[in-house]
């Protein structure tokens, strides 16, 4: 296939990802509004806080006249649809900030952590999957493997406590939370050391799906003719290892690594809240808390729009990586 | 010596196998486990009828010792006990709710895989948007609306987790429907929906049994992660998610044996039933490549 | 693959430098409190503060450490005409705003006009019911015009005064003022991130002295767990624990373990309609068969005094000694045999074939309240009553106020009115909102609140609070658990602490910092 081919090729797929993409994230969002209408609990209440308790109820019902809450949800979805195309997604009734702050703030931190924790679980799958197949049998494929399940069956945020119990506390090897210490301005120094708790935990929850799953491809694919024919013609096993069995079994990889990323996500929401890390997993948990809706809808918008990202940047990889992939996507 | 190892592998095209031991081991071993556990929680709070909500405050953070072997927690109450119950409750929230998400999803792939064209085609588009929401995410946001309860966990994780059921029943009618038996019982007489109550959902069915049994361990890692957060069941209920949620506390000041216990029961429970259902999954679809999520 | 994860790196490492917050280098004194409440803005109006403590506001009054009121930008106390309508207030001369413009009436005017004005998000308008008019006659004097005499109306003039010329044009709901308030307090808001950290700064032109502590950071940390493990990772010079946690500081060097008293109670809310609970003996049984002891010794670890009505045991100006209700399950039991709640073979209450049955309700998100619940629950089942627990929130609680009982909380100690009288006046049984939630009715109740409430004499007031502890002792409508004591962790480096007894609220205002402008380095 000639370059431009591929490049109309995935410049088509975009096109029609994007296109999906839209009536995705409008059905998304008006189903979180019908949510929030269909949600029992008064955000007024969640206003005062302590000082319901013995709050004239008149007042309160003043408020309430006051925000508009009671007008109709199209009429609601309609007036925040139009904020919301230019960027504008309300304001946060927890936090009373526009959303697009509250989101900004903390957007980088998040996804410092699942870059670094994505990455360290890549490397790790890759080099423990590639050693499992390697030994396949032997007592480092069992090791591996039987610690893999194990890892799965943990929940990330019990693996956290641990290592919050053992290198914070114990040793005290480690800050235990946070971005800096006290009166610390943030260096990369800092950054650094409050990061690998929280990134190494992610990264160790994750890494078993990728090893095992490294493991299973190659192996199956040491058994396909052309690798078997690679060797019958007399290359050496590392070249057949590395330049044909490993190649062919990564192509599958890269488009799941797209389908791992809600995955992570959700992983990155626990492990955020047991490190009290300043990303968005403490806003979404505060917001579920407050059945402030405003943020939880900019929340989940975004998270819908990162996987669907995902999943694009996976095919476009898996299409450059193989070219005889077509582009139905 | 590596390239010996790597000829083996080659030479010898078995079926690779998922987990180490051998399936017979895994079957037996995970069966056993599985056993005692499910006897566990039947029959231990038959027999100790303890009131969940007791508390004995005069026994508060004990450490393990004979008499509590995984100690007390922080009301005085027995963390085995609690932790049996709280494995009770966290395999029915997984029970229940992989049942209604199998039964949801086999509802949508059966109506996405027998009628096809444009309803196929939304259906399956729905599937995709449902997807694209992180669902531990989208399992607050309903637990939100809905309040804290059993009932809006379950119903949460339903509604997160039906889809592989629906993709994979769709598929497998998509499959079967180009089988000649089925053209064959068509012309026949047979209407189709005959054909399909008659001849597909059979051939089905054991498909969605596993896809059940596989849903199992993600539905309770879903409950105990939103019990965690505190978004799932009422806090004062034993709950794998709600006693390590409890424990945190404990840990700073020394009771370690608070998170421990839930967590290890919650560890051995998951690797039973997904050895289990490994094993069957192997049996039944011996060509395909395990399906590597648990 | 390795370029992408590089280049997200790079591109998220850009991102999060544009938000990091400012430190500078150690120079000038300067304090790091972890605080679990940050408040929801800084504007008094909508509801910041209205206690005083407000370090970026003044109010017309203050509290001193035995929670007297002081003069603060009233030159003396503002003292009341003898039919209790008519309150004045003489400004003190010569303050002025962090922004330079001097204080006048007008600014006391609009500040609490606006917290009138039902167009306002006010969440303590509500504290100002008597208030019927606000005006000043000149630049330095106010005058306040109530719609009936209320004795307490002094204690609510502790609300800080915002400028009137920062909210021209703009509406009070939504001003940037709420977010960078301009006062005449003893600190100015340098630097507010939401949902992380408020650094303030000492107001060097403050009319009594500028605060010896020239920077003082809140950082916002609501888990208890996170604020416990940055405490101990050296992070914060002074935070607030559960008294659990604060105790693992307990004799450690170079730390300095607080414990202040409070007015803030825990208590269980009684059904006053519900057959099995109409009945006083029932209530007073339910009272005397909790053991508050053993619940503030395991679940407070220690901080905490038992509670029995909604004045704190430490306001030993109102508090009558003999409002006690000591644990004896025995004197339980009969009461509840007394008034026809027979133990039956099951070991369970009944009376005429119908079950002695009382749901305990509980926010969900509240762990404290969770073991309170738990605990009565237990104490009640040992009693054979039907006690069962159940999570939910603070709406539902309300809606099932009939036939439920349920953990509330609330309390401050300024002056027991605002403690009891919406709380179990009959006036407000029945009506909706947070208000008389036991739908409780005692004529005697009613009377002693009313006297005490309209009445400006000191003796007379004394008395009718004694009348209202012993009406209500004999016929309670909630078993009030606990008084709680708030417990902080700090660094021993400071001089200037002083206890006061705190409200339910201890964040950002309260809590032992209350003072902190007056706290100097050791």
């Amino acid at each position: 296939m000639s370059g431009t081919g591929v490049t109309s090729g995935i410049g088509k797929l975009v096109l029609r990802r994007l296109l999906f993409a839209v009536p995705v994230l409008l059905v998304v969002s008006f189903g979180l509004f019908v949510l929030a209408k269909a949600s029992p609990f008064n955000p007024v209440e969640r206003y005062f806080g302590v000082r319901i308790i013995g709050a004239d109820p008149e007042r309160v019902a003043q408020i309430r006249e006051n925000w508009g809450v009671d007008k109709p949800v199209v009429e609601q979805y309609t007036a925040w649809l139009g904020h919301a195309v230019t960027g504008d997604f309300g304001d946060s009734l927890s936090l009373q900030q526009p959303v697009a702050q509250v989101i900004g703030d903390r957007l980088g931190w998040s996804m410092l952590l699942l870059a670094v924790s994505f990455g360290l679980a890549l490397l790790l799958g890759l080099a423990l999957g590639t050693l499992a197949a390697w030994r396949q049998g032997g007592w480092l494929d069992r090791a591996i493997t039987s610690g893999s399940y194990v890892l799965e069956a943990a929940p990330v945020f019990w693996l956290g406590l641990g290592a919050l119990f053992i290198f914070a506390q114990q040793l005290q090897w480690l800050p235990g939370g946070g971005l800096t210490d006290a009166d610390q301005a943030l260096d990369l120094g800092q950054l650094v050391r409050h990061l690998v708790l929280p990134a190494a935990v992610l990264a160790i929850s994750q890494a078993p799906w990728f090893a095992l799953f490294v493991r299973q491809n190659l192996l199956e694919s040491l058994t396909q003719d052309y690798v078997t024919g690679a060797r019958a013609r007399g290359l050496p096993d590392r070249t057949v290892v590395l330049r044909h069995a490993l190649r062919t079994s990564l192509l599958p990889f890269i488009t799941l690594l797209g389908a791992r990323l809600p995955e992570l996500i959700s992983g990155a929401l626990l492990v955020e809240t047991v490190f009290s890390w300043p990303g968005i997993a403490k806003a979404t948990v505060d917001a579920a808390l407050n059945v402030d809706f405003a943020l939880l809808g900019g929340l989940t918008l975004l998270a819908t729009a990162a996987v669907l990202l995902g999943n694009l940047i996976a095919d476009v990889l898996y299409a450059l990586a193989d070219p005889r992939v077509g582009f139905d996507g | 010596m590596v390239d010996t190892t790597w000829r083996r592998v080659a030479r010898s095209r078995i079926a690779v196998a998922a987990a180490p031991g051998s399936p017979r081991v895994r079957l037996l071993s995970s069966a056993v486990i599985l056993g005692v556990i499910v006897l566990a929680v039947i029959v231990v709070p038959a027999v100790v009828n303890l009131n969940q909500q007791f508390v004995d405050l005069a026994a508060a953070n004990r450490p393990p010792s004979l008499a509590h072997p995984f100690g007390t927690d922080e009301l005085g109450r027995d963390v085995l006990l609690r932790c049996i119950y709280g494995l009770r409750v966290s395999l029915m929230v997984g029970i229940v709710a992989a049942v209604v998400s199998t039964v949801l999803g086999t509802l949508v792939g059966v109506l996405a895989g027998a009628a096809g064209g444009w309803v196929d085609r939304l259906l399956m588009r729905a599937v995709d948007t449902v997807a694209s929401v992180p669902h531990l995410l989208l399992g607050v946001v309903i637990v939100a609306v809905l309040g804290p309860s059993l009932t809006s966990v379950v119903i949460s994780i339903s509604l997160t987790h039906w889809l592989s059921s629906a993709r994979i029943v769709r598929s497998e009618i998509l499959s079967l429907r180009g089988r000649p038996f089925v053209d064959a019982a068509i012309a026949g007489g047979s209407s189709r929906l005959r054909v399909m109550g008659r001849h597909l959902l059979p051939n089905v069915a054991p498909q969605v049994l596993l896809a059940t049994t596989l849903m199992i361990p993600h539905a309770v890692w879903h409950e105990t992660a939103l019990s965690f957060l505190g978004l799932g069941m009422p806090p004062h209920m034993a709950s794998i998610g709600n006693m390590i949620n409890d424990a945190q506390r404990s840990l700073l000041t020394g009771g370690w044996w608070m998170s421990l216990a839930p967590g290890l029961m919650l560890v051995v429970a998951t690797l039973a039933i997904s050895g289990l259902s490994g094993v069957w999954r192997d049996r039944l679809n011996p060509r395909r490549r395990s399906e590597l999520s648990w | 693959m390795r370029t992408v994860v590089g280049l997200v790196l790079l591109a998220a490492l850009a991102v999060a430098g544009c938000s990091v917050p400012q430190q500078g280098p150690a120079g000038p004194p300067s304090i790091v409190i972890g605080a679990g409440q940050e408040p929801d803005n800084l504007n008094p109006i909508l509801g910041y503060a209205p206690d005083g403590a407000a370090k970026v506001f003044d109010g017309l009054v203050d509290r001193d450490a035995g929670l007297r009121l002081t003069p603060r930008l009233a030159e003396r106390l503002p003292e009341a005409t003898a039919d209790g309508l008519t309150w004045t207030a003489k400004l003190r001369q010569g303050v002025k705003f962090s922004d330079g413009t001097p204080l006048s009436a007008q600014d006391v005017v609009f500040t609490y006009k606006s917290v009138l004005d039902p167009k306002v998000n006010s969440t303590i308008a509500s504290r100002y019911d008597a208030l019927a008019e606000v005006s000043a006659p000149d630049d330095s004097t106010v005058v306040f015009r109530l719609k009936y005499p209320y004795a307490p109306f002094g204690q609510f003039l502790t609300l800080g005064i915002v400028p009137r010329k920062a909210f021209d044009g703009q509406d009070i709901n939504s001003a940037p003022f709420n977010t960078a308030p301009i006062g005449t307090g003893p600190y100015t808001v340098d630097q507010w991130r939401k949902g992380d950290r408020m650094v303030l700064k000492a107001n060097e032109g403050h009319w009594d002295k500028a605060p010896a502590i020239k920077t003082v950071t809140f950082v916002y940390v609501t888990d208890d767990n996170a604020r416990a493990t940055r405490m101990a990772s050296g992070e914060f010079d002074a935070t607030v624990l559960p008294p659990r946690l604060a105790g693992t500081y307990t004799g450690k060097a170079g730390y300095k373990l607080v414990r202040n008293p409070s007015a803030d109670y825990r208590g269980l809310g009684i059904p006053s309609a519900l057959p099995f609970t109409s009945d006083p003996r029932v209530r007073v049984a339910i009272n005397t068969g909790i053991n508050r002891q053993a619940m503030i010794d395991t679940v407070l670890a220690g901080a905490g005094k038992p509670a029995a009505t909604p004045i704190s045991p430490y306001l030993t100006e109102w508090y009558d000694p003999a409002a006690k209700f000591d644990f004896d399950a025995g004197k339980a039991g009969a009461l509840l045999d007394e008034a026809g709640w027979r133990l039956g073979s099951d070991g369970k209450r009944a009376k005429d074939g119908r079950p002695a049955r009382l749901p305990i309700l509980y926010p969900a998100e509240d762990s404290l309240r969770k073991d309170l619940a738990l605990a009565v629950g237990s104490d009640l089942a040992k009693l054979g009553i039907d006690a069962p627990v159940e999570a939910t929130t603070f709406e539902l609680m309300l809606q099932r106020q009939k036939e439920t009982a349920a953990v509330w909380g609330g309390g401050d100690p300024y002056d027991p009115d605002s403690a009891a009288y919406t709380l179990l006046h009959s006036r407000y049984s029945g009506q909706p909102g947070y208000v008389n939630m036991t739908l409780y009715n005692n004529s005697q109740v009613d009377a002693a609140l009313d006297t005490a409430r309209r009445n400006l004499d000191p003796g007379v007031r004394k008395q009718a609070y004694r009348d209202f502890q012993q009406a209500y002792m004999a016929d309670p409508a909630w078993a009030f658990l606990v008084f709680l004591d708030h417990t902080y962790v700090m660094r021993d480096k400071w001089n200037g602490i002083e206890e006061q007894v705190e409200p339910h609220d201890h964040g950002t205002v309260h809590a032992v910092w209350w003072n902190i402008e007056h706290w100097s380095p050791k």
